[in-house]
């Protein structure tokens, strides 16, 4: 009993991560229909400028904020300098743009921080917290509340602020939004910096349990993108759920089956969803008329 | 004299290498319904994205009021009272019909309330489906909604694309009634018809384009007895 209390934690705690993640997925597809596969990326800008900036001397509490705007302006110059460019291509050539971008954020990371593997202490002190028989880490409640409170604000932003329903009508359909008086690119570059803050700020959350490295942003991006096909396709709902979901069939495939196959879970669980219910658990079924 | 609301002098636009209009000039005075008409491929639809901004311009100037709005990008043009109700309607097909009539307004700062209760008394099969994504609704209702998303931008100058394509032969005249209702509330309107003897029949005044030219106009009762034209677009 206490096993499986345990495995809900830990399963919690890494869902909350992919879900973060999944959330900054959502948001850049919404506004532009793009997946963007340098997600991942901002997971680990956040989570190696908060641990050098820490290993620098800086409290966490200047480090973090500043590791979250580091990760948002990176997203500012991707989408300014990759994505704006290309707006006229087709959706596919944006989509291969972000692998393209990915690829290069991790080769500028290795040279702008090293190859080492990172982590600094938790926000709350790393000392257990002893519930009911099994342990929880406070970093983990940080993450876990963390990715709530992001969840709660994209909901917020994307249904009740006028900024929030512009991204949502560019992306419905990009010509119809510039008619009503929508300035469509700005709402394109606030997603941008929006999704990747959301990523960063995973990153800062998430390394005090999961360490960073430079390279783990690959991962991180497939994981994401398993909760949001898995939570419905441009659903904040959605991605949380998804988030978690793939986070607790993660640590229960680890805890009773074999943690060799704890990674191929999330991947049979896309395979599934793909096949049985492609539109995820969350995600409208679109009908189009001509 | 009196600007007229929109006046368009020596447009040319094309789309990559082709010249689509080969200097286009037209008028449109306020409290005006003025119908263009002509055939496929003319160059009515690509007049209409040039005044609200969606296709750039290549050379001549739109004004409207005297302000010229040849620079202006289309996301500005909402707010100086151009509402484009386009072809083919371009609804948000994943939104609710709700939130489609509410962005029609985005550029008001005002409340919208009253003005969606007006929409919805034009079109009270909105009403019915006001919380349904609109993708789901029929051609005929898309029309609708396009057209009452217009109206929520309460705009000076409305443009219809082929506001009556798709509809059964009892909403085209429900559609052209509400046409008319419009400029009685001061709206001034331009609209691009396939349908010309329906459209002629309540504007103003109308001009014919052929292959990207303004080749005839001139009130729309006499266009509509002018020999030529009824050969042409009345099938007469």
């Amino acid at each position: 009993m206490s096993e499986l209390l345990q495995f809900l934690v830990s399963g919690l705690t890494v869902g909350a991560i992919y879900a973060a993640i999944a959330l900054g997925f959502t948001l850049i597809y919404n506004a532009s229909g793009v997946v963007n596969f340098a997600q991942g990326e901002f997971v680990v800008i956040g989570g190696m400028t908060a641990a050098a900036l820490i290993g620098a001397g800086v409290p966490v509490w200047i480090a973090a904020p500043l590791a979250v705007v580091a990760g948002m302006l990176v997203g500012v110059a991707l989408y300014r300098a990759a994505i704006r460019p290309a707006r006229e291509a087709p959706l596919v050539s944006l989509i291969i743009i972000t692998i393209g971008a990915s690829i290069f954020l991790r080769g500028a990371m290795q040279a702008v921080f090293d190859k080492q593997i990172h982590r600094y202490d938790g926000f709350s002190g790393d000392a257990p917290l002893r519930v009911g028989g099994a342990t929880i880490l406070p970093q983990s409640l940080w993450i876990i509340g963390g990715s709530i409170a992001v969840f709660a604000f994209l909901a917020w932003f994307l249904n009740r602020t006028r900024a929030g329903r512009g991204i949502k009508a560019t992306a419905s359909n990009r010509m119809a939004a510039a008619l009503v008086g929508i300035n469509t690119g700005r709402a394109m570059n606030l997603s941008f910096a929006l999704s990747a803050a959301i990523g960063a700020l995973a990153g800062v959350l998430a390394t005090p349990v999961t360490f960073t490295s430079y390279d783990v942003g690959v991962l991180m991006a497939l994981k994401g993108f398993s909760a949001t096909m898995l939570g419905g396709v441009g659903s904040p709902l959605g991605a949380l759920a998804g988030g978690l979901l793939i986070g607790l069939i993660e640590a229960m495939t680890a805890g009773y089956i074999s943690s060799d196959y704890k990674d191929a879970s999330a991947f049979v669980v896309i395979l599934l969803v793909l096949f049985l219910r492609p539109q995820g658990l969350f995600g409208a079924r679109i009908t189009e008329r001509v | 004299m009196h600007d007229p609301l929109l006046s368009i002098e020596g447009l040319r636009t094309a789309y990559g290498p082709i010249e689509v209009l080969h200097g286009v000039d037209l008028i449109v005075n306020e409290g005006e319904i003025v119908s263009l008409v002509g055939a496929n491929g003319a160059g009515k639809t690509t007049l209409m994205r040039c005044i609200s901004g969606v296709q750039p311009v290549k050379a001549g100037a739109i004004r409207l009021a005297g302000e010229d709005l040849t620079r202006r990008p289309d996301h500005a043009r909402a707010g100086l009272g151009i509402a484009h109700s386009p072809e083919g309607r371009q609804i948000f097909g994943d939104l609710s019909v709700a939130e489609n009539l509410r962005l029609g307004g985005y550029h008001r700062t005002d409340d919208l309330g009253a003005d969606l209760e007006e929409v919805y008394g034009l079109f009270p099969i909105l009403r019915d489906k006001a919380a349904l994504p609109a993708g789901g609704l029929s051609g005929g209702q898309q029309q609708m909604l396009a057209i009452g998303r217009a109206i929520m931008g309460r705009p000076k100058l409305m443009l219809l694309d082929e506001p009556s394509m798709g509809l059964a032969p009892v909403l085209v005249d429900q559609v052209l009634a509400v046409v008319k209702s419009l400029r009685d509330r001061g709206v001034t309107l331009l609209m691009v018809e396939q349908n010309a003897y329906a459209a002629l029949s309540i504007a103003d005044r109308g001009y014919v384009m052929e292959q990207g030219e303004i080749t005839l106009s001139g009130a729309a009762s006499e266009l509509i007895a002018d020999p030529r034209i009824r050969e042409a677009y009345l099938g007469a």
